[in-house]
């Protein structure tokens, strides 16, 4: 019985190596050095699949109503035959593609290059190939398997050492350039010709994520207590917590400085859709109201702007005023805007709002598409620009202080970020906030106990419009052009994304969120192409394994649970995110 | 709020007032102007000076109706998805889209080698079953791997998910085949036009007729008349209970899921056949203009679906040059998907339950 399972988990685990090399995610990130020459970005997507089939096979299970942690000597096997598995799978897939000929199989799916064959069987024939694979995959599932059962003294660090040292890797066009704007070495550790860290410089960063590791689970806990003075569950906000802020903020107020202008300028867009995660997650996390009209804000808010602060058309030759342009300075634009996507927000939600749940979502799906289709058709050409939009957009300068400049941009931007998470997490505190909670959580309950649901869900209609209409305001400044095609219903989808992977109704989450889901792929230039199938594969993943987010807010996160909380401990132990908890 | 202080029977005015009068008076207010607007728009264009020609409405009506068709058989496979589940599977114009993309691949071949001239009854035939295991596998993975394990979650988890499972496919078929769109091959026999009672039909349309026709009557006679249709029903009305009868609860969810399938996977062929060309956007629009027509003829119901299908197909093709043409808007018909969304917003604003439905789409 276990050894069926032990395969299909790892079938399946092949089966997905097998769409990472037909979307074409394998054969793009060959040059994307990792670790010394070796150590690529389409090499580690060979192993994962059968390293994660090792892990899961070996993870705990019930059974007969009990919790039973796997043997070593069964996590060993399964772990094997999970990944050999998985390498199987794939190995089939190499020698039937070489037995047709990729040039058939690339008529279908583009991705079969000659290279991608060449890369996939090590340069060797086929079956040589398939054969490497194949004991590769075993190694990498036996290593899986392994490392599940190790005891956490073991696996903790092992597991630090590992995820640090790619982060490090990924983070090759960041990190060096930190290095020279301190004025640090970096040649021990970044490789100047490959781009991925040197071999000396990895097993650096191992060791050391590894014993801060080490650290951290033997004495943490103890320097905590006594680094806050008092025991971690006081009321209000932990000493740790501020801390642990103030050294987030003063990171973000150095990276400018320390990562030169291209990164600021991912930076920038970061902040952006930071903003509309905070205004959505207003929305979504607080009041639980399913918003996929998002973008009719942040277009909203550009729009706005724009007409405010006095733009000129994009047309050929002379460039004709809209319809509207009333010349104002930004900062004396800005409370205007907010409030017209606050009268915006009313005027949308009043209709809508005794709607159910999930139909709610598709009226504001609706009204969303339709703000997109409305901005770029050319009946509003007069008002907006119609398809070729506007430019000339006033910066947001302040005296001689301009706000274009990526890195300046960058601290504009941050400057609304923290003025928002502040309104937004004050708000979350206050009166308004707990009616939300209570709103979202039952909301027959709370209409009994003299919360006024329309006047409450119109509310956080009108508040999170605010915040996002700032995010498009901002936009406006930092490009100082505006086309449709930067308002598609994918606006929308991205910034649910971030919201729901850092984690609904959790502000430091949004922030997560916005730097994976936005940050990274602009980091990773190549990446950009596969950005919103990672969003897609990010948003399901998270829903169906850790439904509360990476940061989870701890209200928000009991309620997802609340069923499980409901039943038996042993079937709790069920969940498979239990163990994965951070302490 | 602010008026908390305030004395109990003031309280109970103030939120009898807002609640009840506010909102009707909103929807008043909006109903009078929408009619207005609308009898405005129609007179002007019947009456203004550069009028379409009658040939005109008589194309964009037969075309209305084939594309209603066609829409129609994909807002089937919402509709029955939404009557077992309660759940929007946002994800099933991307089903639609991957039995077109999957079909394309052997009409392709099918034309290239002449195959599909030779004998296109037969040729016609292999495209659809490719394009129905297309679909239908597409379908049964996306439950098996993403709702299976939210059937207890909260409401808007699963949506959540279906809205990243389309954003994933779509991107998948992408990464797969690339961003350009391809040249989906028509059968000789199916170009051109014949005369129906008077009036020149793309032959394409009449086969798309007659297909989904086909297609819904077998469908209602399955659902109403064969032990498995009787068990769907039964799983639609209560899980557990049906559970208790000996129903396999999963299996007919599953079967749910592969019936919507098989729909989408001859809409795909339809679609593409009309149209002559595959991408992997195709699934957006469609899909929630299907989704519109479910909602439109009160989802859950299959006759509301087909007859949803419909009226959305003619609103598309006909609504937007005989509405807004009147008010001298230029180019209508690229107002034409906003058309789409301003139905389903006033829909589910006006008349929640749809044409046909029972109005449980609003709260108590």
């Amino acid at each position: 019985m276990d050894a069926r399972r032990w395969i299909r988990a790892g079938a399946l685990g092949g089966v997905v190596t097998i769409f990472l090399a037909l979307v074409g995610l394998i054969g793009n990130f060959t040059g994307l050095r990792l670790v010394g020459e070796q150590i690529t970005f389409a090499r580690l997507m060979l192993v994962s699949a059968p390293l994660v089939a090792g892990l899961i096979v070996a993870a705990p299970r019930i059974e007969g109503g009990t919790r039973r942690a796997a043997t070593l000597s069964e996590a060993i096997r399964g772990g094997a035959v999970a990944g050999a598995a998985a390498g199987a799978v794939f190995a089939l897939g190499i020698l039937f593609t070489d037995w047709i000929g990729d040039e058939r199989v690339r008529r279908i799916f583009l991705n079969v290059s000659p290279q991608l064959m060449e890369f996939v069987t090590f340069e060797q024939a086929a079956g040589v190939g398939a054969a490497i694979i194949l004991a590769l995959s075993a190694a990498a599932g036996l290593l899986g398997g392994v490392l599940r059962v190790a005891p956490a003294t073991i696996r903790r660090p092992v597991t630090a050492a590992l995820s640090v040292t790619l982060l490090f890797g990924f983070l090759q066009r960041v990190i060096p350039i930190a290095f020279d704007q301190i004025g640090l070495e970096r040649d021990w550790l970044y490789s100047a010709s490959l781009g991925g860290l040197t071999w000396i410089g990895a097993l650096v960063i191992a060791a050391a994520s590894a014993g801060v590791s080490i650290v951290n689970s033997r004495y943490g806990s103890r320097l905590r207590g006594r680094f806050a003075g008092r025991p971690d569950t006081g009321p209000g906000v932990r000493p740790t917590t501020l801390v642990l802020g103030a050294a987030v903020l003063g990171l973000l107020i150095a990276a400018p400085q320390l990562l030169g202008s291209v990164i600021s300028e991912v930076l920038g867009s970061v902040m952006v859709f930071a903003l509309l995660g905070i205004g959505l997650n207003i929305v979504v996390g607080y009041a639980g109201l399913l918003d996929l009209g998002y973008v009719f804000f942040f277009a909203l808010g550009a729009y706005a702007v724009a007409l405010l602060t006095g733009a000129t058309l994009n047309a050929f030759g002379i460039a004709p005023e809209p319809a509207i342009s009333l010349g104002l300075n930004f900062y004396v634009a800005i409370p205007f805007v907010m409030l017209l996507a606050a009268v915006a927000g009313v005027l949308v939600g009043a209709p809508v709002l005794r709607l159910r749940g999930d139909y709610l979502a598709l009226v504001t799906l609706g009204l969303g598409e339709m703000v997109t289709v409305l901005v770029g058709s050319p009946w509003l050409v007069p008002l907006v620009g119609g398809p070729s939009g506007m430019r000339g957009i006033t910066d947001a300068g302040i005296g001689g202080l301009g706000f274009r400049q990526p890195q300046q941009f960058y601290y504009l931007a941050l400057a609304f970020v923290v003025l928002a998470m502040f309104v937004s997490w004050r708000l979350a505190a206050s009166r308004i906030g707990r009616a939300w909670t209570a709103m979202r959580e039952d909301e027959q309950t709370a209409d009994a106990m003299g919360i006024n649901i329309v006047r409450f869900k119109l509310l956080a209609f009108a508040m999170g419009g605010a915040v996002g209409s700032l995010g498009g305001a901002l936009f406006a400044v930092k490009i100082g052009s505006l086309t449709p095609a930067s308002f598609q219903v994918l606006v929308s989808i991205q910034v649910l994304g971030l919201v729901i992977l850092g984690g609904m109704g959790s502000l430091p989450g949004v922030i997560v969120g916005a730097l994976v889901l936005v940050g990274l792929p602009g980091l990773l230039r190549e990446f950009e192409e596969y950005r919103l199938l990672a969003y897609g594969a990010a948003v399901v993943a998270v829903m169906v394994l850790r439904p509360e987010g990476l940061v989870p807010n701890v209200r928000r996160s009991r309620e997802l649970h609340e069923e499980e909380a409901e039943q038996d401990a042993w079937v709790k132990a069920e969940e498979p995110a239990a163990e994965g908890t951070p302490a | 709020m602010a008026d908390s202080e305030a004395s109990p029977a003031a309280v109970r005015q103030m939120t009898r007032f807002e609640r009840l009068p506010w909102r009707r008076i909103i929807l008043l207010v909006l109903g009078v102007v929408i009619v207005t607007v609308v009898v405005l728009g129609v007179f002007r264009t019947l009456t203004s000076a550069q009028r379409f020609s009658g040939d005109y409405w008589i194309d964009q009506t037969v075309n209305g109706l084939a594309q209603g068709a066609i829409l129609a058989m994909i807002a089937l496979g919402y509709s029955l998805v939404y009557g077992i589940l309660r759940m929007i599977n946002f994800a099933h114009g991307e089903v639609f889209m991957a039995g077109a993309f999957g079909s394309f691949f052997f009409a392709d071949a099918y034309v290239q080698s002449g195959f599909l001239n030779r004998s296109p009854v037969l040729a016609l035939l292999i495209v659809a079953a490719v394009a129905i295991s297309v679909s239908v596998g597409t379908a049964v993975l996306l439950e098996r791997l993403a709702y299976r394990p939210l059937r207890n979650a909260p409401r808007l988890v699963p949506l959540i998910t279906a809205i990243g499972a389309s954003l994933f496919l779509q991107n998948a078929f992408r990464g797969f085949f690339g961003p350009q769109p391809y040249p989906f091959p028509k059968p000789q026999i199916l170009a051109g036009n014949i005369t129906l009672l008077g009036i020149p039909v793309q032959r394409i349309q009449v086969l798309v007729l007659i297909i989904a026709v086909i297609c819904m009557v077998i469908l209602q006679w399955f659902v109403s008349a064969t032990t498995a249709g009787r068990s769907m029903r039964a799983v639609a009305q209560d899980k557990e209970i049906a559970s208790l009868m000996g129903i396999h609860v999963d299996r007919v969810i599953v079967m749910t899921f592969a019936i919507g399938g098989v729909l989408a996977g001859i809409a795909g062929v339809l679609f593409s056949l009309t149209f002559e060309q595959v991408q992997f956007t195709m699934g957006f629009r469609p899909g929630i203009a299907a989704f519109t027509a479910a909602v439109l003829g009160g989802i859950g119901s299959i006759g509301g679906a087909a007859l949803g299908g419909f009226v959305i197909g003619l609103l598309q093709a006909v609504g937007p040059s005989l509405l807004l043409t009147g008010f001298g808007i230029p180019s209508v018909n690229s107002l034409r998907d906003a058309f789409v969304f301003l139905v389903l917003v006033l829909i589910l604003v006006f008349r929640p339950g749809g044409l046909l439905g029972s109005g449980e789409a609003e709260k108590m």
